[in-house]
């Protein structure tokens, strides 16, 4: 599958999807105007392309300073599906970057790290 | 009583699963499919109280955002009501609405410059406390900023006793206006002057102030001066030394201009010519005109009648009409009343 790179606005997050490797990064700020369309097509292609992984070992970095429910909802999708992959044999290991003072962002980090429990969920507190 | 938010879906979660425990689904693929329901409900229902608890979150955090944001622009708003008084409301309002820049940069432009003192202030004042002096001079400051606010003058500087306004920058109501803003002006600066010589001679001090007004229109170069840390709005040029100029050749409590003054305010002044001077950086010689009387734009000063425009002109001191003259102008002014039909 190609590999998706896109520039981070103000509004919306650094894509950093690379399937040859098995490495995916989110960076930034999110809240696209129209959500569905800056993640729809991304969070069909991510779906067809985990469903289809086995033994295979993935890398996905959540590195957010601000996201809106409707982001966080894609988001909860992508847990989901990450979840489902490790379900299936997969080593999945999901690193939730976020300013280490950045009370909101780390309890969300927790609380959505809750819901794995066939991945690696990893806290990562930066300065 | 304790309420919960999603009381419904809660109840409807423990119904779900009394049924699948009570065995009551006899069928077992059917019992299989409807608990795959009940774990997808529970799963949808935590994302969205998830989502829920997120938003007011985010609206709490952006609360906070907002009411730190309107502290802080309070904070500015009142900082830049005390910067204020430290520049003209032109200036100011030309630099916090963008119009202007803060950098360097000048322009030339026709103003009508106003340059006053008060006559020998170090001596009229070498016997004051500097109490009492402070008070005075603030005092007079404030009065005749007062006025010249009132007439939209752009307060340049204060110098010691004397003060620099200019007409026609930031904005100018066309050459002709600014000269005639700046002239009424200065009457009824020192027409105001007259009443508080009688304040302050009424307060103790002998000596009250007596000012002189000096007013010229010219090229200037007007805009910020300085260096990029610290920088003035003024205005520089040979025009503005000769309305300094023109202040010190003018008579304790009079107003003196020069021609290219007096030529755009003349339909609203009597004036008295006096005798050239010349002016360093100025090459032409510089007739002033020491104004004697003025117009207020209501056509009426006392005695005195003033009007004019296209095809009509008319002045009437009554207190120089002798009797049998009077008679006549009267009979003129009916006839001409007349005429009009």
């Amino acid at each position: 599958m190609k590999n998706i790179k896109i520039e981070a606005t103000d509004r919306s997050p650094e894509l950093d999807l690379n399937f040859e490797m098995n490495s995916f990064c989110i960076k930034g700020e999110s809240y696209p105007e129209d959500v569905t369309e800056f993640y729809g097509g991304i969070l069909k292609s991510m779906e067809n392309y985990f469903s289809n992984l086995e033994g295979e070992t993935i890398d996905f970095c959540f590195e957010l300073i601000y996201f809106n429910s409707s982001s966080a909802k894609v988001f909860m999708s992508l847990f989901d599906m990450l979840e489902e992959a490790a379900e299936e044999g997969n080593t999945v290991n999901v690193e939730w970057v976020y300013v280490s003072d950045d009370d909101n962002m780390e309890e969300l980090g927790e609380e959505f790290g809750e819901d794995l429990e066939a991945a690696n969920f990893i806290m990562k507190p930066v300065e | 009583m304790s309420f919960d938010l999603f009381e419904k879906e809660v109840r409807i979660l423990e119904r779900a699963k009394a049924l699948l425990e009570s065995g009551a689904i006899a069928d077992k693929d059917i019992a299989k499919e409807f608990a795959k329901l009940h774990k997808g409900y529970a799963k949808l229902f935590k994302t969205t109280r998830r989502l829920v608890k997120m938003s007011d979150r985010n609206e709490e955090k952006l609360n906070k955002l907002a009411h730190s944001l309107d502290e802080k622009s309070t904070m500015l708003e009142q900082l830049s009501v005390k910067l204020s008084k430290y520049l003209s409301p032109q200036v100011y309002e030309s630099i916090f609405s963008g119009a202007q820049d803060a950098s360097l940069t000048t322009k030339r432009k026709k103003l009508t410059v106003f340059f006053s003192d008060i006559k020998d202030f170090t001596r009229t004042t070498e016997d004051l406390q500097p109490e009492d002096l402070t008070s005075l001079l603030n005092m007079y400051f404030t009065e005749m900023s007062f006025i010249a606010l009132k007439h939209g003058a752009t307060i340049d500087k204060f110098i010691g006793d004397a003060m620099l306004m200019f007409f026609g920058d930031p904005k100018s109501r066309g050459v002709e206006e600014d000269a005639r803003c700046c002239l009424r002006m200065a009457v009824e600066m020192q027409r105001r002057m007259v009443n508080l010589k009688k304040i302050w001679l009424e307060q103790g001090y002998d000596k009250p102030f007596q000012m002189r007004i000096g007013i010229n229109t010219g090229y200037c170069n007007v805009g910020n001066f300085g260096s990029e840390d610290r920088m003035d709005y003024t205005i520089i040029g040979g025009e503005v030394n000769l309305a300094a100029r023109l202040e010190s050749n003018c008579d304790p409590g009079g107003v003196l201009m020069s021609y290219e003054t007096y030529a755009l305010v003349k339909d609203l002044v009597e004036t008295e010519e006096r005798e050239p001077i010349r002016v360093k950086g100025i090459r032409r010689e510089v007739k002033p005109f020491s104004v004697l009387n003025v117009n207020d734009g209501s056509g009426v000063e006392g005695n005195v009648f003033r009007q004019s425009c296209d095809g009509f002109s008319l002045f009437l001191n009554q207190d120089k009409l002798s009797g049998q003259d009077r008679e006549k102008v009267r009979q003129e002014l009916i006839d001409a009343l007349d005429s009009l039909g």
